[in-house]
């Protein structure tokens, strides 16, 4: 009983090791705040990946796709038909993207053009969410241009002056549609925007109803680039500028016809059959099945994936920073640990002749050792105990911390245009929480190993002769 | 002369403690050993109050020392009602430390974040487990309360030792050495660090308790004038014992 009495006085008097965990609270804390932030950005970057992916994917390893897909997907409905929520089958090619500015010159990008069903697309994964307009309102996806963008094209309005029996009325006629094609395309909304430093908007260069010239491989033998030109009908804004700045959608017949891999009106092939399976469902077993099973129809010609697996090396990249962190900041608290070692030493020369009188009224070498371990335990779960607290309450006000701090400093500390996050992203993972905690007190407890052991050792009658 | 330590007709065998042949010597670095007692015999009856007295460095603290089991002898055998002691395990010896025997030092050696009460208590806090402790925590408080009354600090039981003077910082030492009801007292040099009045009252209530209670008391001293409140004084010179007398002949 002793043992736990005086391990309370201790923690009642000796300020100076509480001060030694302090080291350990801001560890604790330090982590806490690390690991939320973290786990806030992995979330929300998984959310977001996985919103943009399907959950399996289906894709061959020709850029020209397969033309059977119709057959594929009928395997797949027979394998898991069960399972799955939706199919949609995509064109996904490599391309170069021009837009044309008002003063005559052109911009030039390199993209990914993806000739999709929008009605298809929807219904795998969380596209239509990330649709808008140049207002940043959401539209619903689709790629109808609008007729009146055509009428007030320039040469639409001369269009509307002219009598049809005008010799100039149907080059008029197609010279609007030239202007403005009939053909809509969603653009990444990085690509459509450029971002002055130290504006809050964002600049169109490729404002709504202007055209878009796309450059794509042809299908055939020899490499050759087909050319097309689209309006842009509204923006993909996901958040990840991986994408923001990569994708065009465009519509798939529109796609296949111009590669050469269609007929314009339904018939064609497609190069990714996009599966959204039912929530709960194992998606790595599904994706070994059907992998299994489209092998045994065509050996090494279709490749099926998990929207992870085809995110591994981001996702990987990401838990890589994540635990060289914590191994960084696990060093801080071990450095605490090494202040608590020195401080428990300091507290047992200090305490020596009261060693040698418990020893002398019957206290037993493990009883003595026992004080300081449980005085190492109690300072350790103080200390935790407090920095678990400031961390979490840090992690709860973090984004007004960040404001207070803006207005302080006159600068963003955390700059929504960089991330596309409007708040700094945060998730409190408990047993993130709880490993951190056990982590730091077992830290501070075996700090105090050591000097418990040296007190337990002590002779009596040295520790009563102790000046 | 020197007289033999065990007097004639005094049985060893009825002593309460007994110790034959008690040798020691410290070592101080790799090769110099000092010797300290070089044979000691040494016997108290129960209910006896025996002095120890001798110049500094005779070995009077070593041999209480070695009889309270807070050192272990080179050589010699410690009995305790007839039961060899000294080669018990560290357990058994912890024990006996707790329930056979109470410690008075001359630097009192109170805990200082504990009140007074507290430290008399603390025998009994190593003793019993928390379970014991709550169990039977109120008696074990009335009863400590009681043992500050009989040293005359029944008032001061809240208070920290650095609130109390040297004689009741001493008053609480006893009151803990007899709160955890030992069979024998070891005192070392009791009124060491007090003035002549506090050491007067220290030795009477040392002397009171042995008479009242028939407690076997063993005291370390230094000053005659407490020794011969004893029983008997043993005397010791070089580590061997010289003389032992019976008060009223000395």
């Amino acid at each position: 009983m002793y043992k736990y009495l005086l391990c309370w006085r201790y923690l009642k008097t000796r300020y100076i090791a509480l001060a030694s965990v302090i080291s350990v609270m801001l560890g604790v804390a330090t982590m806490i705040v690390v690991n939320s932030v973290m786990a806030g950005f992995a979330h929300t970057m998984r959310d977001r990946l996985h919103g943009i992916l399907a959950d399996v994917v289906v894709e061959s390893y020709d850029l020209d796709g397969f033309w059977d897909w119709r057959d594929v997907q009928s395997i797949i409905q027979k394998e898991c038909g069960d399972l799955v929520e939706a199919t949609a089958p995509t064109m996904e090619t490599f391309g170069l993207l021009k837009m044309y500015l008002p003063d005559g010159q052109a911009v030039t990008r390199q993209v990914m053009v993806i000739g999709i069903r929008p009605e298809d697309r929807a219904k795998t994964g969380d596209f239509s969410e990330f649709i808008q307009d140049d207002a940043g309102k959401p539209i619903k996806p689709g790629f109808e241009v609008p007729k009146n963008w055509q009428t007030n094209s320039p040469a639409g309005h001369l269009l509307k002056d002219t009598p049809k029996d005008d010799p100039l009325h149907d080059i008029l006629k197609q010279q609007a549609g030239e202007q403005v094609p009939d053909r809509g395309a969603i653009v990444g909304y990085a690509l459509a925007t450029i971002h002055r430093p130290g504006s809050s908007t964002d600049d169109f260069i490729a404002p709504p109803g202007s055209r878009i010239g796309l450059a794509f491989p042809k299908s055939g033998r020899k490499p050759e680039a087909a050319y097309d030109d689209y309006t842009v009908v509204g923006y993909f804004k996901s958040g990840m500028s991986e994408y923001d700045s990569m994708h065009v959608y465009v519509p798939l017949e529109r796609l296949q016809y111009m590669r050469m891999l269609g007929d314009g009106l339904g018939a064609g092939a497609v190069n990714q059959i996009q599966i959204q399976v039912k929530p709960g469902v194992n998606i790595n077993e599904i994706a070994g099945r059907l992998q299994r099973v489209l092998d045994s129809r065509r050996p090494m010609y279709f490749r099926v994936a998990t929207w992870e697996q085809k995110q591994g090396p981001l996702l990987e990249a990401v838990k890589i920073e994540q635990f060289i962190l914590n191994v960084l900041l696990f060093l801080i608290i071990a450095v605490a640990g090494f202040g608590i070692l020195a401080i428990f030493s300091m507290i047992v020369v200090e305490k020596t002749r009261d060693i040698g009188v418990l020893k002398a009224l019957g206290a037993s070498t493990s009883g003595v050792r026992g004080i300081f371990l449980s005085y190492g335990l109690a300072l350790s779960i103080v200390g935790c105990g407090a920095g678990m607290i400031e961390g979490l309450l840090i992690v709860h006000y973090l984004n007004d911390i960040e404001n207070v701090i803006n207005s302080l400093t006159g600068t963003r500390v955390f700059n929504p245009d960089i991330y596309y996050f409007s708040e700094i992203p945060t998730l409190v993972e408990p047993w993130t929480v709880a490993g951190i905690v056990l982590g730091a007190i077992a830290i501070a407890v075996t700090a105090s190993v050591w000097p418990a052991q040296r007190a337990s050792k002590l002779h009596p009658v040295q520790a009563l002769r102790f000046e | 002369m020197i007289l033999p330590f065990i007097p004639k007709g005094h049985h060893a065998m009825n002593a309460h403690l007994h110790a034959v042949g008690l040798k020691k010597a410290y070592r101080k670095g790799r090769s110099l050993e000092v010797p300290v007692l070089h044979g000691v015999d040494f016997s108290i009856e129960k209910g006896e109050m025996v002095a120890i007295v001798g110049a500094s460095g005779s070995g009077k603290s070593t041999l209480l020392h070695l009889l309270g089991l807070l050192d272990g002898p080179d050589e010699g055998h410690i009995y305790l009602n007839g039961e060899r002691i000294d080669q018990q395990p560290d357990k058994k010896r912890d024990h006996l430390r707790n329930t056979a025997f109470g410690f008075v030092f001359q630097s009192y050696h109170l805990m200082p974040e504990l009140t007074a009460l507290e430290n008399v208590l603390m025998p009994q806090l190593i003793r019993l487990s928390p379970w014991q402790w709550f169990s039977q925590k109120k008696q074990l408080k009335r009863d400590a309360a009681e043992w500050l009354e009989r040293v005359g600090l029944g008032h001061r039981g809240k208070h920290k030792p650095s609130e109390l003077s040297g004689g009741e910082m001493q008053r609480t030492a006893i009151a803990r050495a007899l709160a955890g009801n030992p069979q024998i007292i070891l005192a070392d040099e009791p009124t060491g660090n007090l003035d002549a009045e506090s050491g007067e009252s220290v030795m009477k209530l040392l002397r009171d308790l042995n008479r009242e209670r028939g407690m076997t008391m063993i005291v370390v001293t230094h000053d005659l004038n407490v020794a011969r409140q004893a029983d008997r004084i043993v005397r010791l010179n070089q580590g061997l014992v010289e003389s032992f007398t019976p008060v009223l002949a000395a």
